[in-house]
């Protein structure tokens, strides 16, 4: 194994500052219920949600990158591990499960047991299109685009809507060289 | 057993009302709640001299009525608690019991950001956990 990196996000995680999660889960709660009420159509709350997580994820990856201490992921497996085991633990205090690896190893689903956003939450009928933890996805999406990888998240599987677990699949398009905003000859 | 409970906003306006026998007699349950409610705010009003520490939140046995005891329980925020039993022989530390498990559902039903406060709980998992409670009430006190 090539990298030495922590197993898991437990001991920063013990070290990190904390916040009380019934507070974070009313906070996040109220948001969303203010973007309904704001656009009031269940699509344009996803696309934000999403945007609000991108703009999140950006500005994470430094904080992930500086606490976690780990060395460079050798490929996009080791990456999703990464996300899984360490940044998930270090941000929300849960751990994730990748599975469902694809034969290139470009896509895989992480699964997670228990989601501190989702606590006391029912979706109305009113709002049966939502997905509610949509911030998740924007989140990992921004991160990764700024170590130069375009990906895709989506969400397979919610319990809110039905399902028995929080399901995310995440899938590399393509890894983006750093570009320089200078001419080599000057 | 229990045949009815029902939860009722600072306003006097029914949040929750569930009947747990057959339906024939709702509104007569639905009435008894209804006079019960008076009896709440003469109690809340009026409080009895007796005892220094008032523990407003248990109001205890409000009346008996033909073959029915009602018993009340007052939340900080106004809100009540209302239970309709045809137990003869009910404990006052079952009810006590069974009202603090009410509230913890009532806590988490609210929590919900979907939630409009005063408007009648929706929520299918409140219900489910009410009907629980219920359930467990009926077998502690007949056993």
């Amino acid at each position: 194994m090539p990298t030495v990196g922590p197993r898991s996000g437990d001991a920063i995680f013990a070290n990190v500052e904390r916040v009380n999660a019934e507070l974070f889960t009313l906070t996040y709660g109220a948001i969303v219920r203010q973007l309904l009420t704001d656009l009031e159509d269940v699509e344009e709350v996803n696309k934000q949600l999403d945007q609000m997580g991108y703009n999140i994820g950006t500005r994470l990856i430094d904080e992930f990158l500086a606490k976690a201490n780990i060395s460079r992921c050798v490929d996009f497996k080791e990456t999703a591990e990464m996300i899984a085991k360490v940044g998930f633990k270090m941000f929300l205090g849960v751990t994730a499960s990748v599975t469902n690896w694809d034969i290139e190893g470009t896509c895989c689903n992480m699964v997670l047991e228990e989601n501190p956003l989702v606590d006391f939450v029912e979706l109305p009928d009113t709002c049966q299109g939502l997905y509610y933890c949509n911030v998740l996805c924007g989140v990992i999406r921004g991160a990764l685009e700024m170590v130069s990888m375009k990906t895709e998240v989506t969400w397979v599987r919610d319990v809110l809507r039905g399902d028995d677990s929080y399901e995310l699949q995440v899938k590399l398009l393509k890894q983006v060289p750093q570009e320089y905003p200078y001419k080599d000859d000057e | 057993m229990i045949v009815c409970i029902a939860v009722v906003g600072h306003q006097n306006n029914p949040l929750y009302i569930q009947s747990f026998t057959e339906a024939d007699d709702a509104l007569k349950l639905h009435h008894i709640v209804h006079c019960s409610l008076d009896v709440v705010d003469e109690r809340v009003n009026n409080p009895k001299k007796s005892g220094p520490l008032l523990n407003e939140t248990f109001l205890g046995l409000l009346y008996p009525t033909e073959n029915y005891k009602v018993y009340g329980y007052l939340t900080n925020t106004k809100v009540k608690f209302i239970l309709v039993t045809t137990d003869l022989d009910v404990k006052d530390a079952d009810v006590r019991n069974f009202f603090r498990r009410f509230h913890a559902a009532y806590v988490d039903a609210v929590s919900n950001p979907f939630h409009v406060p005063g408007k009648k709980i929706t929520s299918r998992t409140f219900a489910e956990r009410v009907s629980t409670i219920v359930k467990a009430f009926g077998l502690s006190s007949a056993g």
